[in-house]
């Protein structure tokens, strides 16, 4: 009975909910992730009636199109009727036996107050299945919209590739540019079958509304499975994401490449492992961030590999640029290796743009604002080609760049300052 | 149309490198400027670009008339201006062509066609050598010492500068890659431009033949003449110079 199953949890999720405090993150010994700022008690979950709202994907090519509007689903479009992309709420009745299996299975309710709140309150959801040898060409396309202050948005994703089964999964985060506060507590799970390909894309562009994101994402990798895993990160008022990534079993690989951009004062928290639960896996994690104005951007990067688990090979890194002098950043790179004969490398750096690229450029007849929008695309162009996705990639220079725009004179003054202390 | 310098006192945070430099370079002409290591050769190539590093304290840098002595460095770029960099910066993530298209344009009205800029960029690298291959890497990223200066030697073969500073273009070149460079170079030769070669050795003028050298020491030009004094210096080395200026002091 997976209906009830599902009920049993909400059930359980909400006592957790209930009786726990609002949680605080102590990151990296000098800041800490508070939701002091954020007014629970105001948000609520706002539903809307059926209809398409604007939205700008990249490009408008997809198989399947779903479009969750606050608490409701308010748009669903299937081009390739080989695949099921429906709301959860529809799936637990119709896929039974599919969402039994899969749902919450890497996704604990008691793992914090904001992941059981997510079990406890989710409402319309996704579901995708591709199934077994099925290869779709055109991207998923799954949209979170909160374009409305006061909106509490729980959110839960359960995406099934069969086994050989091929696809490309993009999961939007969008948010207008309204007065006032909304929250976002997602939980996002994927699985993918023996021998399945996914690309899989999360790109979140809150806006200017104050919006907070609680969330976490799984990703099960089976035996020879491959799937590439991009999160971008270009704005949201406070993010706290948990990203886990887990080969699962032999021959499973994994890449897993994420771009941050922040501004303001933003605040992001992201902590993303990459666990390996057997052995004969591979993995390849790459990490960019940019900081301006007063933001805040903490990035810590686990490779864990269990004992029982040799012949890994994989690889993290991850880099931080400062382009504001009170953007404060880090990137922590961490290891638990628990068993021998193993390759797993990590590091890590936080930086500025290099005042002798700035000159060298300069002397070239180019701008120093120019020189500056020229570098830091330069230093997010390897994650961004990583994408290998023409559509987002467009997308994210598009809005890198405008981004870098409106810093522009932040960027130079800091710049000047360097250039005059050095 | 010349490229002056009148009086340049340069100095870094912690003490004054050039004390007092007056030289004039004229457009058609190649002048040599030859030095021992830290006598502030590379100190004038920067400061002649608008390096923040470097303070001028006294004396003005004047092209073609106009003071450019506190322009930042893309107005003197704009001006006519350009460096061969001794130690390039690497630009990750921007491939050759797109750099020296971005270079090109900075200086235009109208960004340049594609076709003509692909058949100028083939033309300048038949010159130089260098294989189609390269335009797509990223600029000096992963490049050996001699790719390095033959990327700098492309960028001035596609901008065409009234007046071209080489700072120590020739180091660490082995000889096929100096004759490649040298090839560059002298095609450029010519009325509409004014060379500043600077260099701590004689070989590369033995391939480009300057009109005029200068020897600075210690902040100061210290003997000039033409380009037998070049290989005078060859034959006798710095040590010669020091005494010659020690005995006309004395």
């Amino acid at each position: 009975m997976p209906a009830d199953f599902v009920e049993e949890r909400r059930k359980a999720a909400l006592e957790v909910f209930e009786s726990q405090d609002t949680p605080s993150w102590r990151r990296s010994g000098f800041w800490t992730t508070s939701l002091r700022g954020l007014d629970l008690a105001t948000l609520e979950p706002k539903r809307y009636e059926p209809g398409l709202p604007e939205l700008d994907l990249g490009d408008d090519e997809h198989s399947a199109l779903i479009v969750q509007r606050g608490a409701s689903i308010v748009h669903t479009d299937i081009q390739d009727e080989r695949i099921v992309v429906m709301p959860l709420e529809q799936a637990v009745e119709e896929y039974e036996e599919l969402v039994c299996e899969h749902f919450a299975k890497r996704l604990p309710y008691d793992e914090g107050k904001f992941p059981a709140g997510t079990a406890a309150f989710w409402t319309g959801g996704v579901f995708v299945h591709v199934p077994k040898n099925v290869q779709v060409e055109k991207p998923i396309q799954i949209v979170w919209l909160i374009d409305e202050a006061g909106t509490a948005q729980w959110a839960h994703t359960l995406a099934v590739v069969g086994q050989h089964a091929e696809c490309r999964i993009r999961e939007f985060f969008l948010g207008g540019d309204f007065e006032g506060q909304a929250l976002h507590s997602g939980a996002f799970e994927l699985y993918a079958h023996p021998g399945a390909q996914v690309d899989l894309a999360h790109y979140q562009d809150w806006g200017r509304g104050e919006v907070y994101d609680l969330s976490t994402r799984r990703v099960e990798v089976r035996r020879d499975a491959r799937v590439k895993w991009v999160p971008i990160h270009l704005g949201g008022r406070l993010t706290k994401q948990t990203l886990d990534i887990i080969t699962a079993e032999p021959g499973s690989d994994m890449k897993h490449t994420g771009l941050y951009f922040t501004e303001r004062d933003e605040h992001l928290d992201l902590f993303t492992s990459d666990k390996h639960e057997a052995g004969h896996t591979t993995g390849d994690t790459v990490w960019k961030g940019a900081l301006t104005g007063e933001s805040r951007a903490s990035y810590e990067g686990l490779i864990h590999i269990v004992p029982k688990a040799p012949e890994v090979d994989t690889y993290l890194q991850t880099h931080s640029m400062l382009l504001s002098p009170k953007a404060k950043g880090d990137a922590i790179p961490s290891l638990i290796v628990e068993v021998d004969n193993v390759k797993a490398s990590h590091g890590g750096t936080v930086g500025e743009l290099d005042p002798e690229q700035i000159f060298y450029m300069m002397t070239r007849g180019v701008s120093r604002a120019e020189a500056v929008r020229v570098l830091v695309e330069g230093y997010f162009e390897e994650v961004v080609q990583r994408l290998d996705d023409p559509g987002l990639e467009e997308l994210v220079r598009r809005r890198v760049a405008e981004k870098l725009h409106g810093a522009e004179d932040q960027v130079r003054e800091f710049i000047g300052e360097r250039a005059e202390a050095t | 149309m010349t490229l002056e310098i009148q009086n340049l006192h340069v100095r870094t945070e912690e003490r004054e490198i050039l004390h007092g430099v007056d030289l004039v370079v004229r457009r058609g002409e190649t002048h040599a400027l030859m030095g021992p290591n830290g006598s502030g050769k590379s100190t004038l190539a920067n400061t002649l670009m608008g390096n923040p590093n470097y303070e001028v304290t006294e004396g003005r840098v004047l092209l073609n008339g106009e003071d450019l002595t506190e322009a930042d460095p893309d107005e003197r770029a704009r001006a006519g201006l350009f460096m061969a960099f001794q130690y390039p910066a690497t630009i990750p993530g921007v491939s050759v062509a797109n750099f020296l298209r971005m270079a090109m344009n900075a200086g235009r009205e109208e960004p340049i066609k594609v076709k003509e800029f692909g058949a100028l960029l083939k033309e300048n690298m038949d010159l130089l050598r260098i294989d189609r291959a390269f335009t797509s890497r990223y600029l000096n990223e992963g490049f050996s010492g001699g790719e390095k200066k033959r990327a700098e030697i492309l960028q001035l073969a596609m901008l065409q500068p009234e007046f071209a500073v080489l700072d120590e273009t020739d180091s660490g070149l082995d000889i096929d890659a100096l004759r490649i460079v040298a090839d560059g170079v002298n095609a450029m030769l010519g009325e509409e431009r004014g060379f500043l070669i600077i260099t701590h050795y004689t070989r590369i003028l033995n391939y480009v033949k300057p009109d005029f050298v200068h020897v600075l020491i210690d902040g100061r030009i210290v003997q000039e003449g033409g380009s037998e004094l070049a290989d005078e210096l060859e034959e006798k080395g710095y040590e010669w110079v020091r005494e010659e200026v020690a005995a006309r002091a004395g």
